[in-house]
């Protein structure tokens, strides 16, 4: 049922003028005591907003405006829609990608002229520019957000390993086709049927046998063999593929850029997924598949680093993704419970939902705290602190969801309530990128020089 | 029909073959959830079985005797054994068997057409009016002094079936939906027919595929209540509550334990890092909270196999609230025990953890579980 709108005070707390309450009183306090201790009570996003530098802070203002306003309205339309094939592309998510793009959200990891990034923000870790967009894209919606954050991650390997021309040509044609409302979308691939966590681990990768495989041809590599679950794989027009070369072990990983019109290449199937609907994982199939030497991604043999800077650059992103769902979970219970009334009064009133708001709000901000924390260092993203943030952050993340749900109740089941959407979304989180367990591997394989060594004294 | 500990080994096994032969092979695929005539027909093939109550039979069906320990242990048992096999399918079943068992303590006479044609709302519009239900039951029928005026405002508002909606999960074919509703300032039972309800179907709902969602309220001011007295009424509802929490713990059990199968044998086949990934102490870690989470539950669910009377509706109440979260958290872990494969919902695992998720949901919530057991406690600290 829906609450009346009512003045005055919640239950179990004295209203703001009473005696006893003491912030109305901070301004009387002597000038000093004034000056320390008299703040202003504004709203939370507004807090955190104030305390970015400003070019950050404008552009997390402009993502939630554009998410508000082209994400939000689809979400619903989109998780519901029925499963797609490969390569089909929901009309909504098309407009989207169009206005993504036109926005310059697709285009954002390379400043002006070449790129979308405003000038100013290049004083700061893209990284951090990159996690704050992505918080205010998962909280309109995840699926969303994963089909135009996963063009990024394809987009990665040319900015951190490319040539000249890579760098200075093939990423901007990408990044200004995108701005035209053509979008040119990239996608990552590493994973094979029988490669996932090897693909992210050193140690699993040392004793695995190479699915997709590089053959040397005239000109260029064939490359043979599948990737799976690669998200917006098969909308892409092309691909940062890692591939082994033919005969060689994991050391051998290359990084080619596959344009996805090439013979041979083909979306075989798409991921019917429990969330992130709006966003494809598919499977890739390689035939023969020509890629020239000039699309090698840095030099032969550089894939497996390649794949291991590009991964520590993105779970920071991918904790702000729990940061953006733990948000939207926390404001639909808010909602709820100021809305809904039990006993004549709204929810709210109550301590024990009082108690679960509380909790959740501060989980919510303790990893947004932690994610800006590890982003704003992130010039050169260290593996330690990217897969702690990534794993801490979404483990909270969907902690929070489930008490969300809690608090809806009966409720919380229906899909119009919104947290069991946000649930299902936040909880691929938790695997892809690494899964948690791997991810806390991967911290101690960072440290492990440290760990190892009897003579220095640890510091956390 | 009285039945002994034999009988009901004897009866578990059939229900058990049922579960596995008919309802797990109806439901295979988890990403296509069975249609609605499939479900009729399971139904009526499990009313024939006597799984499920039929008018005017009596038999062992669900809940049909729950003054008789042996019975209840039956029918928690048989709703973990069709858990096991499809959650969606068990509670609906679970919750059909309920209605008709309430409906016979009440002396209620109703005119199934279908084996699912009878729903249940066992509780109120949002949670279990916090503390004020538990005082409510709590209270001996014969005790002359009046409620707590708070706690009346309360179960008055919780059980307004006009002015707040309730949601409902049943299969889509219900007709009649009993429920306990404020009924001239009175609590009272009410059987409704679809039509004089306002019961729009939702969207979508997190779990439980096989079934959907309504938010039901009633039309006009509840202008028939059933003719009965007020002990009976709150024995009644003191009944519905226990044994639909048992029901569903019983079932998320069930479910949980076709998850920790999944999550073994998907561990003892798939290999990362060079091993099988059952030998990575990350994912032992992982499979022993299952069986641990499995193993409390059913501690608790062997516990409660006695006559109703004899079950302490507090102590249910506080099972469920600390063993839900737990199941779930269980579920998860199957689900992360499978990687990327777990994720999809044509692999089981995230249905399962959807499914346990409605459980701990449905019958007001945990949260609300914890504020029942305060208030049950309460009364006689
Ligand atoms: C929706 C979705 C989108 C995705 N998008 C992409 C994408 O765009 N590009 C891409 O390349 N990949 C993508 N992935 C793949 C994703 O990164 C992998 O699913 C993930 O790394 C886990 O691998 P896996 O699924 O093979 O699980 P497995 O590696 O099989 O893991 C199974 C279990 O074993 C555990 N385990 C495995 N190895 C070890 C070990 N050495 N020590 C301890 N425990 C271990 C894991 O923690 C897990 O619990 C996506 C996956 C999904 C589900």
């Amino acid at each position: 049922m829906n609450a009346p709108k009512r003045d005055g005070h919640l239950d179990g707390h004295l209203p703001p003028e009473h005696p006893l309450s003491p912030h109305a009183k901070y301004r009387d306090l002597p000038p000093v005591g004034r000056l320390l201790s008299n703040y202003a009570v504004r709203d939370l996003w507004d807090t955190d907003f104030a305390r970015l530098p400003w070019p950050l802070a404008r552009q997390r203002r402009r993502a939630r405006d554009f998410a508000e306003r082209h994400m939000a309205p689809i979400a619903d339309a989109l998780d519901l829609a029925p499963h797609l094939a490969p390569g089909e592309c929901h009309p909504d998510a098309r407009a989207l990608l169009r206005e993504a793009g036109r926005q310059g959200w697709l285009s954002y990891f390379l400043p002006r002229p070449l790129g979308s990034m405003p000038w100013s923000t290049l004083a700061y870790p893209a990284i951090w520019q990159c996690s704050v967009i992505v918080e205010e894209f998962s909280r309109s919606c995840g699926g969303l957000m994963l089909l135009l954050s996963a063009h990024h991650l394809g987009a990665m390997p040319l900015l951190l390993a490319g040539n000249a021309r890579q760098l200075l040509v093939d990423l901007p044609s990408v990044y200004r086709r995108c701005e035209r409302g053509d979008p040119h979308l990239m996608a990552f691939a590493i994973t094979e049927p029988g490669a996932g966590s090897d693909a992210e681990d050193g140690h699993g990768a040392a004793t695995y046998r190479p699915g997709v495989v590089a053959t040397p041809t005239a000109g260029g590599w064939l490359l043979n063999g599948r990737k799976c679950y690669i998200s917006g794989g098969d909308l892409a027009t092309s691909v940062t593929v890692f591939a082994a070369l033919q005969g060689e072990g994991m050391e051998s990983w290359t990084c080619f850029h596959v344009d996805a019109a090439t013979p041979g290449f083909r979306g075989a199937r798409t991921e019917r997924k429990m969330g992130m609907r709006a966003s494809g994982a598919a499977e890739l199939e390689f035939v023969d598949v020509f890629v020239p030497h000039a699309r090698v991604v840095g030099a032969l043999r550089q894939g497996w680093a390649i794949n291991r800077a590009t991964l520590n650059a993105s779970r920071i992103p991918v904790a702000a993704m729990g940061v953006g769902l733990a948000r939207a979970a926390t404001e639909a219970a808010l909602d709820f419970a100021r809305r809904y009334t039990l006993g004549g009064k709204p929810l709210v009133h109550y301590q024990e939902v009082q108690l679960q708001l509380a909790t959740m709000v501060a989980e919510t901000r303790a990893i947004r705290a932690l994610v800006w924390q590890e982003a704003r260092h992130a010039w050169r993203p260290r593996q330690l602190h990217a897969s702690l943030a990534k794993f801490h952050a979404t483990d909270v993340a969907q902690r929070v969801c489930e008490m969300a749900m809690d608090l809806v109740a009966d409720h919380g089941v229906l899909h119009e309530q919104r947290v069991e959407k946000i649930f299902r979304d936040v909880r691929l989180t938790r695997i892809f990128e690494g899964t948690n367990q791997v991810n806390r591997l991967s911290l101690v394989e960072d440290w492990q020089g440290q760990l190892l060594d009897a003579d220095h004294s640890m510091g956390v | 029909m009285i039945i002994g500990h034999d009988d009901t080994q004897l009866m578990l096994a059939e229900v058990g073959r049922f579960a596995r032969e008919r309802v797990a092979t109806a439901a295979a695929r988890p990403e296509r959830p069975m249609g609605d005539d499939q479900l009729a027909t399971l139904s009526s093939e499990a009313q024939a079985l006597g799984v499920l109550p039929s008018l005017g039979d009596e038999g062992c069906a669900l809940w049909e005797h729950p003054a008789n320990a042996a019975s209840m242990a039956f029918s928690i048992g048989a709703l973990r054994h069709i858990g096991h096999a499809n959650a969606g399918v068990a509670f609906a079943w679970h919750r059909t068997a309920l209605a008709h068992r309430l409906a016979t303590h009440l002396g209620i006479t109703h005119h199934a057409s279908g084996a699912l044609d009878l729903a249940l709302a066992p509780t109120g519009h949002y949670g279990l009016a916090r503390t004020s239900l538990a005082h409510w039951l709590r209270r001996a029928p014969s005790d002359a002094a009046p409620a707590g005026a708070d706690d009346a405002r309360l179960m008055a508002d919780w059980l307004d079936r006009q002015s707040c909606a309730t949601t409902v999960i049943a299969p889509r074919a219900w007709n009649t939906l009993l429920w306990p509703a404020w009924h001239e300032g009175r609590f009272a039972w009410r059987l409704v027919d679809r039509e004089q309800l306002d019961a729009p179907q939702c969207r979508a709902q997190h779990g439980l595929d096989e079934l959907a969602a309504f938010t039901v309220r009633d039309v006009a001011p509840a202008s028939v209540a059933l003719p009965h007295d007020d002990a009976t009424a709150l024995h009644a509802l003191a009944h519905a509550l226990a044994l639909d929490w048992l029901g569903l713990l019983a079932i998320a059990v069930g479910a949980l334990e076709r998850g920790q199968q999944m999550a073994v044998a998907f561990a003892a086949m798939r290999q990362q890092g060079g091993v099988l990934i059952a030998r990575h102490p990350a994912v032992q870690r992982m499979l022993s909270d299952i069986d641990g989470a499995r193993r409390q539950a059913d501690l608790a669910l062997a516990s409660f196999g006695a006559a109703i009377d004899d079950i302490d509706l507090g102590a249910v109440a506080s099972a469920r609230a600390t063993l839900h979260p737990m199941l779930c958290d269980a579920a998860n872990q199957v689900v992360q025990v499978h990687g990327g494969i777990g994720y999809m919902s044509d692999a089981g695992p995230e249905k399962i953890l959807r499914d346990l998720n409605v459980l701990k949901l449905q019958g007001g919530g945990v949260l609300a579980a914890h504020a029942f057991v305060a208030g049950w406690a309460e009364v006689f600290a």
